[in-house]
Order: C-alpha cells, then sequence, then structure tokens
C-alpha cells in the first residue's frame, strides 16, 4: 500500500504541470459544489429560524362573505368575536393547543415627556411575547393580571422610549397619554423589525367599547404533522366559524386564514428541491472536472505505453497495471477535491462573517456529514475517471518494451 | 533448459506470415548463445517466444522443465517474473526512478518488502560496480552504466536465464566490449544466456552461433570459448 502511495507520488511528481491543472478543474467543481451547498445550507438555516416560532399558526381575520348562504345575501362583512376565541378552541380541542385575539388602535398617537409617536398599537394577550417574538429588555411584558384589571399599561419598543423618555431606563414607570388617558410603561423590548406599542387587549376593549369584536384571532396548532393534517384542521377552523357566523364553510373569503402550518410544509418542499438542484449543479460541475481527470489518465497511460509495456515485461500483472491508474486517478481527484473542499468551507467562513447574521441568510457553512458525502463522491468520481483509461492501460502488451521509442 | 520442439508462429493478416517454421531449439543449462539472424528473419519473434511475451501458434516449448503454452496473461507475467531477466538494446530502465528503483522494480511485483527489495538490488548493483550510482537517474549516467544497471535489474529476481536483444546496439564498441565482458563473467559463474544480436563481434564473443534465416535454424554452430 505504502509502496503505491510512492509510486504514484513519483509519477504525478513527474508530470507536475499536467496534474496541477487537471486538479485544477476537479478543485474548482468541488469549490463550487460546496459554495451552492453552503450557500443552499445558509437559505434553509434563515428559513428555519425565520419560521421556528411561526410555523404551528393558523391566523385568522374577518372577511366578506362571497356566497349567499341561508338567506343571506353574499358581501355581508363577518367580523371576528372575542366568543369566536372560545369557540374555535372548544370545537377543535384535538388540533387546537390555545387560541389568542388580536385587536389594534392604529390611529392614535402616544405623547411622552420628550416627544411623540403615532400609529397607535396593539392590544394583545399575554402570549403574544411568544407569537410576535419579542425579546423584553427592561421591565416585563403585558400579564395576566394586566388582561383581569384591564390595567392602562404599555410596552414600548426601545426605540420609542428613547424618542419619549431620553433613555430606555428611565421610562419605567413613567405614564404616557394617548387617547386622553395616562399609560403607566412596564416593559420596553427589542425586535428585529417590529415596533409597535402593546396594551393589554381586555383594556383596548374596555376603553373603546366597541362590545366583542376581535381584529385577528392566532390559532396554535397541535398534533399535526402532515400537510393533510394542517389542511384539516384550518377547515375545522372555517367550520366552526362558519357555524357561530352563519356563512357557507366553503366560502373561502368569509374569513381569511393565513395557515403558516402548511405553508412551512409546502416551503419545506420546495427548499427540498432547492437542495435537490443544488447537488446536481455541483455533481455536473464536477463531472466536468472528471471528465478533464479521465482525458488526462487517457494521455498519459498512451504517453507511457512503453513504460507500462516495460513494467509488463518486468513481470507486471494486468490487474496491478489497472490498480495503479486507477489509484493515480483517485488520488489526483481526491488530492484536489479536498484542497477545493478546503477553499470553499473558508470562502463559506468569510460569508459568514460577513453576511451570516442577516435575515435571509443564516450561518452558511457544510457539515461533517456533508463533507463525508463530497469525499465519497470524490473517490467514486475518481474511481470512475480513471477506470476506462485503466483498462486500456492493461491492453498494452509486453512486447511494447521491446520497441525503441 | 531452454527446450523448442516444432514450433510455428503466424502472424494473421490478408497475407498470413509464417515467420517461424517448425523450430527446434536445445540451449543447456549454463550456456552463452547468440541468436543471429537478418532483419526479417523470424529472429524478434523467436525471442518474443523465448521470452513469453508472445505467444506461439502450434509445438511446445519447455523453460527450466516448465511448459510454457497458451498460458494467460497473469500467469505469462508471474513466469517472466521469475524465469527471465530481460536486457533491452534501449535499458528500457524507467526514467523518473534511480538506479536502485529500477533494479528493485521487479522485487516490487512479487511482493518483496521495500527494504528486502533494496538491499537486494543493492547488492546487484554493487556485483555491477555501480553501488556510488544507486541514486541516480537514467539520465545521469552513461549508456554503459545504464546497461550494467539494467543487467542487475535483470539478475536480481535470480532467474534461469538471461535474455538480451542487442543489448550493445546503442552502445560504442569499447562500451560493448565491457558490457560483453558482463555477460561473459555472469555466464563463468553458471548464468544461461541468450543474445539475440546481428552483430557479428556480439556473436564472436559467444560459445555458440544461433543463425536463423527466414523462419527456420540454418546453423548452430559449436565454438571453444
Amino acid at each position: 500500500m505504502l509502496d503505491l502511495v510512492r509510486e504514484i507520488r513519483q509519477t504525478l511528481r513527474n508530470n507536475r504541470t499536467r496534474t496541477v491543472l487537471t486538479g485544477l478543474s476537479v478543485a474548482w467543481g468541488i469549490f463550487m459544489l460546496i459554495i451552492l451547498l453552503g450557500v443552499s445550507r445558509g437559505v434553509y438555516n434563515s428559513f428555519e429560524s425565520n419560521t421556528a416560532n411561526h410555523k404551528d399558526r393558523i391566523t385568522v381575520w374577518g372577511g366578506y362573505t362571497s356566497m349567499p348562504f341561508k338567506g343571506y345575501k353574499d358581501g355581508r362583512s363577518i367580523d371576528l368575536s372575542d366568543d369566536d376565541v372560545h369557540k374555535v378552541k372548544n370545537e377543535n380541542r384535538h388540533s387546537v393547543e390555545r387560541v389568542i385575539a388580536y385587536s389594534s388602535n392604529d390611529t392614535s398617537s402616544i405623547i411622552g415627556p420628550k416627544g411623540h409617536i403615532s400609529g397607535g398599537f396593539n392590544a394583545v394577550y399575554p402570549e403574544a411575547m411568544n407569537s410576535d417574538e419579542v425579546k423584553i429588555l427592561h421591565g416585563r411584558f403585558i400579564n395576566v393580571p394586566d388582561m383581569k384589571e384591564q390595567r392602562k399599561v404599555m410596552v414600548l419598543h426601545a426605540r420609542n422610549a428613547r424618542l419619549m423618555f431620553g433613555d430606555e431606563v428611565s421610562a419605567l414607570g413613567k405614564t404616557v397619554s394617548s387617547m386622553g388617558i395616562a399609560w403607566t410603561v412596564v416593559g420596553i423590548y427589542d425586535h428585529r423589525w417590529r415596533s409597535q406599542t402593546y396594551v393589554p387587549y381586555s383594556t383596548l376593549k374596555g376603553i373603546t367599547g366597541n362590545g366583542n369584536e376581535a381584529y385577528e384571532l392566532e390559532v396554535t396548532v397541535r398534533n399535526i404533522s402532515t400537510l393533510e393534517e394542517g389542511e384539516q384542521a384550518e377547515k375545522e377552523i372555517r367550520a366552526t366559524l362558519a357555524r357561530s357566523h352563519s356563512f357557507n364553510p366553503h366560502d373561502n373569503n368569509a374569513v381569511w386564514i393565513w395557515n403558516a402550518f402548511t405553508q412551512n410544509i409546502t416551503a419545506r418542499r420546495g427548499l427540498g428541491y432547492l437542495d435537490l438542484a443544488v447537488w446536481l449543479i455541483g455533481l455536473f460541475t464536477l463531472l466536468t472536472g472528471i471528465v478533464g481527470v479521465s482525458n488526462i489518465m487517457f494521455v498519459s497511460v498512451r504517453e507511457r505505453t512503453h513504460e507500462i509495456g516495460i513494467r509488463r515485461a518486468l513481470g507486471a500483472k494486468p490487474r496491478s497495471i489497472l490498480g495503479q491508474v486507477v489509484a493515480e486517478s483517485v488520488a489526483i481527484t481526491s488530492l484536489f477535491g479536498y484542497i477545493g473542499l478546503v477553499a470553499g468551507m473558508v470562502v463559506l467562513q468569510i460569508i459568514d462573517m460577513l453576511i451570516g447574521n442577516s435575515n435571509d441568510f443564516k450561518d452558511p457553512t457544510v457539515d461533517v456529514a456533508m463533507a463525508l458525502k463530497v469525499t465519497l463522491a470524490l473517490v467514486v468520481a475518481g474511481t470512475m475517471a480513471g477506470l476506462f483509461p485503466a483498462i486500456k492501460a492493461t491492453k498494452v502488451k509486453p512486447v511494447e518494451a521491446l520497441r525503441d521509442e | 533448459m531452454i527446450k523448442l520442439r516444432k514450433v510455428n508462429k503466424t502472424y494473421p493478416g490478408i497475407v498470413p506470415l509464417h515467420v517461424l517454421k517448425n523450430i527446434d531449439l536445445d540451449i543447456a543449462r549454463g550456456e552463452l548463445v547468440a541468436i543471429m539472424g537478418a532483419s526479417g528473419s523470424g529472429k524478434s519473434t523467436l525471442l518474443n517466444i523465448l521470452g513469453i511475451l508472445d505467444n506461439y501458434d502450434s509445438g511446445d516449448y519447455h523453460l527450466d522443465g516448465v511448459l510454457v503454452k497458451d498460458l494467460n496473461e497473469n500467469r505469462a507475467a508471474e513466469l517472466r517474473n521469475r524465469m527471465i531477466g530481460f536486457v533491452f538494446q534501449s535499458f528500457n530502465l524507467i526514467g523518473y526512478k534511480n538506479a536502485l528503483e529500477n533494479v528493485a522494480l521487479p522485487l516490487f511485483y512479487q511482493g518483496v518488502s521495500r527494504r528486502k527489495r533494496n538491499a537486494m538490488a543493492m547488492e546487484q548493483l554493487e556485483r555491477m560496480g555501480l553501488a556510488d550510482r544507486a541514486h541516480h537517474l537514467p539520465g545521469e549516467m552513461s549508456g554503459g552504466q545504464k546497461q550494467r544497471v539494467a543487467i542487475a535489474r535483470a539478475l536480481v529476481t535470480h532467474p534461469s536465464i538471461i535474455l538480451a536483444d542487442e543489448p550493445t546496439g546503442a552502445l560504442d564498441s569499447h562500451t560493448s566490449q565491457e558490457v560483453m565482458q558482463v555477460f561473459r563473467d555472469l555466464n563463468a559463474e553458471g548464468m544461461t544466456t541468450v543474445i539475440v544480436t546481428h552483430d557479428p563481434g556480439v556473436g564472436a564473443a559467444t560459445n555458440r552461433i544461433i543463425r536463423i534465416s527466414d523462419g527456420m535454424i540454418t546453423n548452430s554452430d559449436e565454438k571453444n570459448a
């Protein structure tokens, strides 16, 4: 074995320029494969992290009916209500984990001692902290007693707190004014893109007095894992609301439903195709390199016909000639493939450092399992590339040794 | 040592070429023999058959008591490796291997360990007086030195016979004489040696000349050494 390695090293060194040029095409192929895999992994990872907290969510908004039903004309407005929160939960216990409602005031401005902000606020359940992925920096989020007692409390985005109070910490416990009422700031939060102000759901309801209308329902599902189950859960929620509001359960416009669960599965399926495409493109790029190696091995065998003849005359069996040519081919592909692999990894690390933490691209690295797969692909490719030239080499007759060059 | 009985060889073609016609040949152990003939006489074909580099069509060839007939590639390679030491006109050393590695190459195909084959190769190089050239590449040596490296390579497996194809063809007359002296010395130690040549001077330095013409042995002179 060591002898074979030594033989290969000698012949490769003997044809250095040719070996390097051929090897570069393989290195390039692997480099591209690694970069493609890494980038697709980056897209995948960002998808994973962006959907991590949403993939079991079904969100419902009120809409307008598009079909007449039980004597009602179409075009009727459907408004969700607080009763729906309980109905959706109680009638679908198997698939529904939790239902919360959102409401909002979109127009009121909030006035602090040093400035004011406009755009209203969101009225939420305490669970919205998780749903909206809110990160509390100081104080706390809306809690259950806030809801029960309809407390006039607010949770501000850090930037808004700075705007109205100069700095974040001093805002805590202070009051701001909105809708002519004084609100106490109980928490400061941060988020990648959200900036709205949060107040307790029940408080807003109490103030506006607009009955039990809910702007949005957010349903957290459970016990479902397939696309079909996800669609079924959506259908059941729609059916519950159809009974509650007397619209056709097949009317998709009466309530608007955003089913993150099924979307996630579909998107994941799409990502699977992306992964497949990346492998195909990468492998075909590699194939160009492999064909190059195969070609060069043909040339090498032809050039060394006399040498092979000598070796045969001295007692080399066809098998050992075959083995040597294949081993040479595997050595070239593996060596340069490895160079491409390492170069690809380095470039991925650089990409990672530059843009690896952005929203739509995260952690574009290639793991050990993938590196092993690529290595295996290399060895197989090298064998394939060497096989045909090697078979040709075994056809060289020992009489070639007697022929003068 | 070598026994040929009614060996025939025809190269197929539109006009088949009958190059060896009922060759009978005996070479005893310890002989130093020259096979001579003009080009096209069939002497190269005879050499190929003696060297198990090529097959023949009919007849029998015994080498050191082993029937060499219709062998597959692997068996032929094995016999060549163990029983025959080749010396070629153009030396046929591998250019990127040094003298020691070239000499050790036949042992590599026997699966001898590197340490052992280098020791055995060194022994043969010493015998040829080339120990100090062991790590030189063929390109750094003179013709005579290269041919002595090739002879060392032929000897390293302790073969039954040495087959030399025009061993002095690429050498000047002085070096030719030196190389022939090497063959004579080896023969004196008991090495059976067959030299194919068209050089009368080389023939004269052997103990017997077998003349081949038009595919037939015409004359087999015994002389005194």
